[in-house]
């Protein structure tokens, strides 16, 4: 079936609305449901799995409204404009921005999903892992560098500050090269 | 067109029997999803940020990583002619669906796919004849690897590759492992292992994905989590699981042959008939009778059938590939009229004809 909206995709979600009239049921693609700003979701509908298992495993105890109250607070994505309760409505997020605005609450999302794990352990680019040596050089050396201070030697101290400014432009040349790591 | 011409075209790698277990496995799957740091994930990017990366992504891939693969768009391609597609599954039932922005890049042989604009910007996906899930994972990796120094990735020192659908973020991996599994399913014990498969953290599916039914007694076997684990303890559980799949399938398989032989024979020898002979073949017939002269041909209970003719059949036997060989749209009853001419053709022209037909690398 086509996407009502747009009719060029297909439907793969099923929105129920209330109205004057009764609760109509519409037939929309992603794209379309997730651009249109209101509306709720049907409990019985097949396409949606992952949306049902978020809305399902994360009110637990708490009722649909006051979770719906407490997640409505939550900001918007200044990218994409998805907000929260949004994403738990359908499932995916916007882009990659998303994942920064909703960072806090993410692991309990991703526990639920993923068997209790909310972080990654896996492949890592090869430019990221470029700059989180950097970064992990950085910080060494200013833990040296505190540590000389307060023993007062201040020359090692200098010597490491302009180790540290050698770093920091590496970092910046890695980053100008590859743009910035997301959440940086 | 010409039969034979229209046969080498749609045999593709992964549907030559080869690799390990390939009587009880069919086909080894990796998928990896990947996105651009600077776009909206496809769900909700305007168009000009969809064309902007199909743009990035076909320069990446066709100056930098290997030549030789072939650039499709979806809005030039027929809708037939994706249907072949998604029957090969060379690309997902969604790009098939899509999109005007969708596009597929395929290597010569085809074992690998780059899909653009799906519900990721990229969906890497490689795909093998049997059981190699290394062999698989690591010609997917070199793709990302190649790809990834073209493209600024959207990645997350604590959640890894960022994905459209929280399901895939992480790893954005999802490795799938084919299995035709008739005697577990005969014997009823499929039931009791899809559930104790899903605590394990691995997903069994109908060959065709969420929601589907296991036609032709094919199953899909696939991780569930992409959070926590490394790509290699995804795959090391996975290849666990399958060859547990595999040795409770070989036993299932000799029970039957010892405690009921002839009602196997006769359950066997009657679908090689059907399929020889039927003027009407439905489709889901010609996949219950597939599926027994497989495992005739596996338990050596027939002989002279090649396995290959098999694998094809399974494929050729969907609706876009049957509407695709007869050159035009088909009616159901037509299909199913197709279906067994197509059948009947095939099954004659006996094992010789086949091997020179399907044996390509």
């Amino acid at each position: 079936m086509l996407c009502e909206n747009c009719k060029e995709r297909q439907a793969s979600v099923i929105l129920m609305q209330d109205t004057q009239n009764g609760p109509i049921e519409r037939n929309l693609c992603e794209k379309c449901a997730f651009n249109l700003q209101t509306f709720s979701i049907s409990p019985n509908q097949e396409p949606m799995s992952i949306q049902q298992f978020l809305s399902q495993w994360l009110s637990g105890s708490e009722s649909l409204h006051q979770q719906t109250r407490e997640v409505q607070k939550m900001p918007e994505c200044p990218e994409c404009g998805l907000t929260f309760h949004r994403f738990l409505e359908i499932g995916k997020f916007g882009c990659p921005t998303c994942y920064e605005t909703f960072r806090e609450r993410l692991p309990k999302v991703f526990g639920k999903l993923h068997n209790g794990n909310t972080n990654h352990k896996g492949k890592i680019p090869a430019s990221f892992n470029e700059k989180m040596t950097i970064k992990k050089k950085i910080e060494e050396l200013r833990t040296n560098m505190q540590e000389a201070i307060q023993e007062e030697q201040f020359e090692q101290a200098a010597v490491l500050r302009d180790e540290i400014k050698d770093w920091k432009q590496k970092l910046a040349a890695e980053i100008e090269e590859g743009g910035s790591a997301h959440g940086e | 067109m010409g039969n034979k011409r229209f046969m080498q075209n749609a045999v593709t790698g992964w549907m030559v029997p080869h690799g390990e277990h390939a009587d009880i496995v069919m086909s080894t799957r990796i998928r990896l999803a990947r996105n651009l740091r600077e776009f909206r994930f496809p769900i909700a990017f305007s168009d000009e940020q969809a064309e902007e990366v199909g743009e990035i992504v076909s320069e990446a891939l066709l100056s930098e990583v290997e030549k030789g693969y072939s650039y499709t768009r979806m809005k030039e391609l027929p809708q037939l002619d994706r249907q072949v597609l998604v029957e090969k599954h060379l690309i997902s039932p969604q790009l098939a669906d899509a999109e005007q922005f969708g596009s597929v890049f395929l290597s010569e042989d085809e074992t690998i796919s780059v899909m653009v604009n799906e519900e990721d910007h990229l969906r890497i996906q490689c795909i093998y004849p049997g059981l190699q899930l290394e062999n698989a994972y690591q010609k997917a990796n070199e793709t990302d690897s190649a790809l990834e120094k073209k493209l600024p990735y959207a990645f997350d020192e604590e959640f890894g590759y960022l994905t459209s659908c929280p399901s895939n973020t992480g790893t954005g991996m999802r490795a799938s492992v084919m299995l035709h599994l008739p005697a577990l399913t005969i014997t009823r014990q499929i039931n009791r292992i899809i559930p104790a498969v899903s605590r394990l953290g691995m997903v069994v599916r109908g060959s065709y994905g969420e929601g589907s039914e296991a036609p032709g007694n094919v199953y899909q076997v696939s991780n569930q989590l992409t959070l926590g684990k490394s790509e290699n303890e995804i795959l090391a559980e996975l290849a666990n699981i399958v060859s547990r799949l595999i040795a409770h399938e070989r036993r299932s398989r000799e029970l039957l042959l010892e405690k009921s032989r002839i009602a196997l024979e006769n359950r066997v020898f009657r679908s090689l008939g059907t399929i020889s002979y039927a003027r009407l073949l439905p489709s889901a017939e010609a996949a219950r009778c597939l599926s027994d002269v497989r495992l005739g041909i596996d338990l050596e209970l027939i002989e002279d059938v090649e396995m290959s003719i098999l694998n094809e059949l399974m494929i050729f036997m969907q609706s876009g590939f049957l509407q695709h060989y007869e050159g035009e749209e088909l009616t159901s009853e037509e299909l199913d009229i197709s279906r067994a001419k197509l059948f009947r053709e095939r099954l004659k022209n006996g094992p010789s004809k086949a091997d020179e037909q399907t044996d390509r690398p």
